[in-house]
């Protein structure tokens, strides 16, 4: 994946949330953007997915200029996963899943249902197939939302601190699910405050503080940091 | 032992018994008991099951005038142009602080008679719609309220269009939300009907009332007219207790 950043700024209520972010990655399929809270982090992420738009700057994904490309056919492209599960509790799993497929990405119902339930399988979600959010568990839901995101077959995917609403276990769970789509090359960007999945999971690392990147660069950047907020900062985590 | 469902049933049942034990004492208390007659009344039985259907009759019209009323209300309190904003906070104002008797008998003599809507039956049909938007605007603000914000942005970033979102997300879910709520308030317009007895119209209270003048059968009266409020009340209340238990299940 291709992400090429320009002076990228955002205020909200007058905050600087953004500075100045650049950024010039070429053919990496692992983002990690990582950080202490209020880094801006999903900001970021927001704004790579055309949640948001930035004030100023110019934002590349792939081959798409995001200051040019109409959101409705950009969302079209990528996949995203949010804190909590978003399932909708009106609908099945199976239906949460086939009905994007249907309805934006114009699939039949036959080849919408034979997506959903194969990915389902592979994920290990098929005894479920016919039940509500809230009949799963947290790690489930969640999982569910990762399978409905990779369902339209996205060039992104991108996660926004997808285990921060789970216990330990439940996060083993999301987590292996997630080092299952690194290993089928899928492409995705992270935020996470899971260092050690990063570690695992990540090709390139993002590290920020206080709206800007401080320090970024292969994986290996996380053994051997150079700047002290990073160095302090994976101090501070590996203490717990 | 027994289990748990037998227990409920027994326990039910001794209730009922305990209950029915206070009423008969009530009325083993009343002075008048050797005279109580229900069949006083049996020759205006046509006149008060015609009041009975009646009361059914407006509670149904009055509750679909009401959730359009109501809707329309809360499009004017969440509007962005504040001239409509505040006019319907005024109305709420209004509704919320007054009773409704009071709020029958003024919408019939100040909107009734200058607007020469001579039908007594329509003037409080309208009535009570007005009286009860406000309650099923809340109804609406709930049920919105009670999708979750992240929602919206899933399914903005899922790509669906406006209309996709209403049509398959938000309508099914606010419909599964509105209708215990919405059971419960065609209680409340039942048992609000009654007081359009106050400006002649004749429905269940108005013509057991009529009855009465005729027969003096007047306890009877009234007991005959909670029984068959009753019958209606009691199976509606059941009902948003059964529809709410299901909606709880689903989210």
């Amino acid at each position: 994946m291709e992400l090429k950043l320009h002076n990228i700024n955002k205020t909200y209520d007058g905050k600087d949330i953004l500075i100045d972010i650049n950024l010039d990655i070429h053919d990496e399929s692992g983002i990690a953007i990582i950080g202490p809270s209020g880094a801006g982090k999903s900001t970021l992420l927001r704004l790579l997915s055309l949640i948001e738009k930035p004030d100023s700057g110019e934002i590349h994904v792939n081959k798409y200029d995001l200051n040019e490309i109409e959101p409705e056919e950009y969302y079209k492209k990528i996949g995203f996963v949010f804190q909590a599960h978003t399932l909708f509790p009106h609908l099945t799993v199976l239906r949460n899943i086939t009905l994007i497929l249907e309805q934006v990405h114009k699939k039949t119902k036959d080849e919408a249902k034979k997506i959903a339930l194969d990915l389902l399988n592979r994920f290990e979600l098929s005894e479920h197939i016919h039940k509500r959010a809230s009949q799963l568990s947290g790690g489930q839901s969640q999982r569910v939302s990762i399978v409905r995101g990779i369902a339209i077959s996205p060039e992104v995917l991108f996660f926004d601190e997808p285990t921060s609403a789970l216990d330990p276990v439940l996060t083993q769970e999301v987590l292996s699910t997630i080092i299952k789509l690194r290993e089928e090359k899928m492409n995705f960007v992270i935020v996470t405050h899971e260092i050690l999945f990063a570690k695992k999971a990540a090709d390139f690392i993002i590290f920020m503080d206080c709206g800007k990147i401080v320090e970024m660069g292969h994986v290996d950047i996380l053994e051997n940091p150079q700047t002290d907020e990073l160095k302090k900062f994976l101090s501070n985590v590996f203490l717990w | 032992m027994i289990s748990d469902r037998q227990n409920r049933i027994l326990s039910f049942i001794a209730a009922l018994f305990i209950f029915g034990l206070l009423v008969s004492f009530i009325i083993y208390m009343y002075p008048g008991r050797a005279d109580f007659d229900l069949t006083k009344l049996y020759p205006w039985k046509n006149i008060i099951f015609k009041g009975w259907l009646l009361t059914i009759f407006v509670s149904i019209i009055v509750l679909i005038l009401s959730v359009i009323l109501g809707f329309l209300l809360y499009l004017l309190t969440n509007s962005k142009i504040l001239v409509l904003k505040y006019l319907g906070a005024i109305f709420n104002e209004i509704v919320f602080g007054s009773p409704l008797v009071v709020f029958l008998i003024i919408i019939y003599y100040f909107i009734g008679i200058p607007l020469h809507i001579n039908n007594r039956l329509i003037v409080g049909i309208i009535a009570l719609s007005l009286y009860m938007a406000p309650y099923m605007k809340n109804v609406f603000e709930g049920a919105m309220e009670s999708i979750d914000e992240m929602q919206y942005q899933a399914m903005t970033v899922f790509g669906f269009t406006t209309y996709q979102k209403y049509r398959y997300i938000i309508i099914p879910q606010l419909l599964k939300i509105i209708i215990p709520p919405l059971a419960g308030n065609l209680t409340f317009i039942v048992k609000g009907s009654s007081l359009l007895n106050f400006i002649g119209v004749p429905e269940l209270y108005n013509q057991i009332v009529t009855a009465q003048s005729s027969t003096y059968a007047v306890v009877e009266g009234y007991t005959l007219m909670l029984i068959m409020y009753l019958i209606i009340t009691i199976p509606l209340i059941r009902l948003t207790r059964s529809l709410e238990k299901k909606v709880a299940l689903w989210n």
